[in-house]
């Protein structure tokens, strides 16, 4: 059979975000049946109502994916969750601790970098924050075998949950922290932050094991 | 498996209509198969969720296919039925008929 021309080729994020879930394996025969039906569909109507179909396939599949994930092993994802949550409960306040270290070591503002110490006290905080985040849920993700962006996504809803529970007070009001603007745009990036710590770890895992299966293939070959 | 393990609703679709596709059963084809026989939208994650759970039972077995060109490559997953499968399949039948005997489904006010 022809394959069809690029512009009616399957969408290449909804394919990405797919090969994110669930095992490589699964994955592998997953995305071939959906791109084997979008050709199918390309072929007969229009390309948009293929693509449109793949990215409604592809989404109601990461959310099949991401449930018989956490179905399948239920006591040990909650554990991976519940450890980095208090991983990233205790080590709050840790990267802003690292920062007035090496400010005071340095003392920049004594001299004529006065203007990188503000902008290291302004921007220096988030983006510490952020590497934290990352590292965080790259940790988690080491241990989430096949799981890796399901555990860091759901760490990422708890903290989320948590940081959200701050936004009101005793009485059940928005409290002082929820219009402090920043303060939930850093704390959304930061969460958004564990999630691509997963990410990476997954990209790596697939890379690894596709140079592998390469490896293998050219073995065999000779 | 237990003897008084029953097969699930959608478990027993799929499982049936990887048993109508005999050696032809894969993602795409058991899809379209419960889509023209049950005319319910069914997603390629559904299936393999249910299929990957089914062989977790022992009721299916997956062998790989060829990679093909229309499939950007990609190999398919052949599924079959195995006796426990087919056990499981007439256990929950009986089950079924069973509670549905005495009953007149047809005169009743569905």
């Amino acid at each position: 059979m022809r394959r069809p021309a690029p512009h009616t080729r399957p969408p290449s994020i909804a394919a990405w975000l797919v090969s994110l879930f669930g095992s490589a394996d699964q994955a592998e025969s997953i995305l071939g049946d959906l791109e084997e039906e979008f050709s199918d569909i390309a072929s007969k109507s229009a390309a948009a109502s293929a693509r449109r179909w793949y990215w409604r396939q592809s989404l109601k599949t990461i959310a099949q994916l991401a449930g018989a994930g956490v179905r399948n092993a239920p006591w040990p994802l909650a554990g991976l969750v519940l450890a980095g949550f208090l991983l990233q409960w205790f080590s709050t306040g840790l990267p802003e601790g690292v920062i007035v270290a090496i400010l005071r070591t340095q003392r920049p503002y004594s001299n004529l970098h006065y203007d990188f110490y503000i902008s290291f006290l302004t921007y220096g905080f988030p983006i510490a924050g952020d590497i934290q985040s990352i590292l965080l849920g790259c940790l988690v993700a080491a241990f989430a075998r096949q799981r890796e962006v399901i555990a860091t996504t759901a760490l990422s809803f708890l903290g989320g949950a948590s940081i959200g529970l701050l936004f009101f007070d005793a009485s059940g009001h928005w409290s002082r922290f929820a219009y402090s603007w920043p303060f939930p745009i850093v704390q959304l990036i930061n969460q958004l932050a564990i999630v691509l710590g997963g990410v990476i770890v997954r990209e790596i895992r697939l890379a690894l094991r596709k140079g592998c299966h390469e490896h293998d293939f050219n073995w065999t070959d000779k | 498996m237990s003897n008084r393990d029953y097969l699930g609703e959608f478990e027993h679709i799929v499982l049936l209509a990887v048993l109508r596709l005999d050696d032809q059963a894969y993602g795409v084809t058991v899809r379209r198969e419960i889509e023209v026989r049950t005319k319910r939208e069914v997603s390629i994650g559904a299936i393999y969720a249910t299929l990957d759970r089914l062989e977790a039972k022992g009721y299916v077995q997956s062998r790989p296919g060829d990679p093909t060109p229309e499939r950007g490559g990609r190999s398919k997953r052949f599924f079959r039925v195995t006796a426990p499968g087919v056990s499981a399949i007439h256990r929950t039948h009986r089950a079924i008929r069973s509670l549905a005997e005495g009953l007149d489904l047809l005169g009743s006010r569905l």
